[in-house]
């Protein structure tokens, strides 16, 4: 028992980190149709500001629990500030466009952000682990872990809860769900599918955002985060069904389990483990666990 | 006639082709240096200090008038680029006459991939930090020096001082990073610690992807191997994120831990006391014999009011770097009735020499490698520094712990005895 509580345990905060890099472009890609390579770019500027308004609270000696309302805070800024402007100024010209024409773009606006980060950032490693640190760490099956891992796992839960919710159960998701079904029925309805897909590319550059601001803590930040982040959530998200956020869920939990694994027992697989097990996931189900070749659910 | 005037022009022409490079050794406007070093990218971290200490460095041999009344004028190259665009660069750089000589590179990939080029260009290339010991290890480079010392010694030298601080050592976990330095490392330390002391099992060996920013399940199968010793070589921000997080989970109070890289998180990480850390040679700028030389102190004194911080050993490893470059000029003009140096002349006056460093002595082998003492101790708390500094320490003589010419490290390693240790200095006896 003392050996599967450790396997269990890193498994479920690993999975918490992957989906919350994953969940924010399987999203966008529900209801916007855009495969979102830049969506690894918001991920690392969320923990670059998280990172910064963490060290400011630090700086001036104000109330250190201030912290944690500043990751969801730093977050939230990303999004007001970068989704409405990215959305009308870049996507949006590529509505009904191409996959790769989708790519192309997406990549560009990707490798403008990697280089708006060095440019403001630096290039040196940011760390800020107050909210770490106030949490403690607690003993358990012999192996000591952070608190904050599993305020993470927390979060993660409360996310994928709270994202059903609102899609299932709100004005703004009955309407999301309206544009995802028939975009064009919707308009013709009356719904404005123009703020529809602001709120929704927002909602997922808040997702990225909250990703990389609650991944500070335990791993700081530097150039090349962003980069890291897209690769592993196009396999997440490819694994779990490219829209579906329990798909996203589920699939976290998958790539997790396989990278744990590999570590404990095959450490040279570590690498591929995540791979290996999307290949397989996609050798048996080619649309993902959750995907399907004419629904769209969200 | 005409067509014989022609000849003459052409062979004319060609015969003043045949003699430029004797105007190129007229003394030039600038002398340029090709550095390679990150100045992006997780690798930054280390890369930087390194580009930080050239600048400071150049800046003063300039201030003093340059080499030879030359005053250096550097480029720099982001080897975050990848190897295909630094072996670009590399050509650019080199197709300019004025840039004489590389200081290329920090990556041992990239030093291994441009070390051909050099050659065959002829162009004098100085590995200001590649560490692998595959790179000489032909003897038949010509171009190619690394004056800094290789992995051998440098993780010999991690053995060593293990086994002499904690010889009852039963059981080690190595986590390292996923390329050449890391998997040659762990191949030296593991090969080093069975000839020294056979019955040293190692009960975990991980190599996480460079660049990983989350190593929390790496700390958590250290944690459940129950080594006595866990040894790293991680470096750069993987090494700050894996300091970090294996802290405050308790894995340095649970197990003697060894940094090779250390050194250059001290001033930004809180290391606790007694964790085994070095420079990887002697670039320690608080060793005994830095602070007997106020030519280091007052690099040191500079730079960190220049940058903030202290300087860290890619630091000196560059500074010194660029001391060993002048010492070949120098040595070269000296030769040649004070021309200006070819790049042969400079390459020929790098062949076996013996610089004085900021930190010691640089002696290049025949083979254009280099003979560094090796600096390891502990980390201990600093009457004088708010951060820990290095206690403890021991001075091992490069020549020591690095096979002869031409010999196979590997091989030579299994061949070490326990008695060999034995007849090494003692921490704590380096003050």
């Amino acid at each position: 028992m003392n050996a599967i509580i450790p396997l269990v345990l890193d498994t479920l905060s690993s999975a918490a980190l992957i989906f919350f890099a994953a969940v924010g472009l399987t999203l966008v890609f529900n209801v916007l149709r855009v495969l979102n390579v830049a969506h690894g770019s918001f991920y690392s500027i969320g923990a670059y500001v998280a990172a910064s308004v963490c060290a400011f609270i630090v700086s001036r000696h104000l109330n250190p629990y201030l912290s944690f309302v500043a990751l969801l805070f730093s977050a939230a800024l990303v999004a007001v500030v970068l989704g409405p402007f990215i959305e009308s100024t870049l996507i949006r010209w590529t509505y009904g466009k191409s996959e790769a024409v989708q790519i192309l773009i997406t990549f560009g606006l990707f490798l403008i952000l990697e280089d708006l980060q060095r440019m403001i950032f630096g290039v040196q490693s940011f760390y800020e682990d107050t909210p770490m640190r106030l949490m403690g760490s607690s003993s358990i099956g012999g192996v000591v872990y952070l608190n904050y891992q599993m305020f993470l796992v927390a979060m993660a839960i409360i996310v994928v809860f709270g994202l059903r919710l609102l899609i299932k159960h709100s004005r703004l998701g009955r309407l999301v769900t309206a544009v995802v079904a028939d975009r064009e029925m919707a308009q013709s309805i009356g719904v404005d599918t123009n703020k529809i897909f602001i709120l929704a590319f927002s909602l997922g550059v808040f997702l990225a955002a909250l990703g990389g601001a609650l991944a500070v803590p335990t791993s700081g930040v530097a150039p090349g985060l962003g980069a890291d982040t897209m690769v592993l959530a196009f396999a997440v998200a490819a694994i779990g069904g490219l829209g579906q956020i329990e798909g996203a869920a589920l699939a976290a939990l998958i790539v997790a389990l396989a990278r744990v694994l590999a570590i404990y027992f095959v450490p040279s697989l570590d690498a591929v483990a995540p791979y290996a097990a999307m290949l397989i996931v996609l050798l048996v189900r080619p649309y993902g666990l959750f995907g399907a070749i004419t629904t769209r659910r969200i | 006639m005409k067509f014989k005037t022609v000849l003459t022009a052409l062979a004319l022409v060609g015969c003043l082709g045949a003699t430029m490079p004797a105007f190129a050794q007229e003394k030039p406007a600038s002398l340029g240096l090709g550095i390679f070093t990150f100045t992006s990218g997780p690798a930054a971290a280390y890369g930087m200090p390194g580009k930080n200490a050239a600048d400071l460095m150049i800046d003063q041999i300039n201030a003093a008038g340059g080499i030879g009344g030359v005053k250096i004028a550097p480029t720099y190259v982001d080897e975050a680029q990848g190897a295909q665009g630094v072996i670009t660069e590399y050509r650019r750089l080199a197709a300019e006459p004025k840039n004489q000589v590389m200081l290329a590179a920090l990556s041992s990939a990239n030093c291994l991939a441009l070390a051909p080029i050099a050659e065959q260009l002829e162009v004098p290339t100085v590995g200001w930090n590649c560490d692998t010991h595959q790179l000489l290890q032909d003897g038949k480079s010509k171009y190619v020096f690394r004056p800094n010392g290789n992995t051998v010694p440098e993780f010999v030298a991690y053995a060593v001082y293990l086994l002499a601080k904690k010889p009852d050592v039963k059981t080690v976990a190595i986590i390292n990073p996923d390329y050449a330095f890391g998997h040659d490392a762990a191949k030296i330390f593991k090969a080093a610690l069975h000839a020294l002391k056979p019955d040293v099992q190692v009960v975990a060996e991980l190599f996480p992807k460079l660049g990983s920013p989350n190593y929390q399940t790496e700390i958590s199968r250290l944690t459940t191997a129950r080594p006595d010793v866990v040894f790293s070589n991680l470096w750069g921000a993987d090494l700050e994120n894996f300091v970090r997080q294996a802290q405050p989970r308790g894995l340095f109070t649970s197990s003697q831990v060894i940094l090779a890289l250390g050194e250059t998180v001290l001033q930004r990480v809180p290391l606790p006391d007694g964790v085994i850390v070095g420079v990887l040679g002697d670039g320690w700028w608080m060793s005994p014999d830095a602070e007997a030389n106020p030519e280091t102190k007052k690099f040191a004194e500079a730079y960190k009011a220049r940058f903030g911080e202290y300087p860290v050993f890619p630091s000196i490893k560059m500074a010194n770097t660029i001391l060993y470059v002048k010492a070949a000029y120098e040595g070269a003009m000296k030769k040649n009735g004070g021309k200006w140096p070819s790049r042969a002349e400079i390459a020929e006056a790098m062949k076996g020499s013996a610089v004085t460093t900021l930190t010691g002595k640089m002696q290049t082998r025949p083979d254009g490698d280099g003979v560094v003492d090796q600096i390891v101790g502990v980390t201990v708390k600093s009457p004088t520094q708010s951060f820990p500094v290095i206690g403890d320490m021991v001075r091992y003589k490069g020549d020591a712990l690095m096979p002869k010419e031409g010999q196979d490290p590997i091989a030579w390693i299994s061949t070490l005895k326990p008695e060999f240790a034995a007849s090494l200095p003692k921490p704590g006896s380096y003050k």
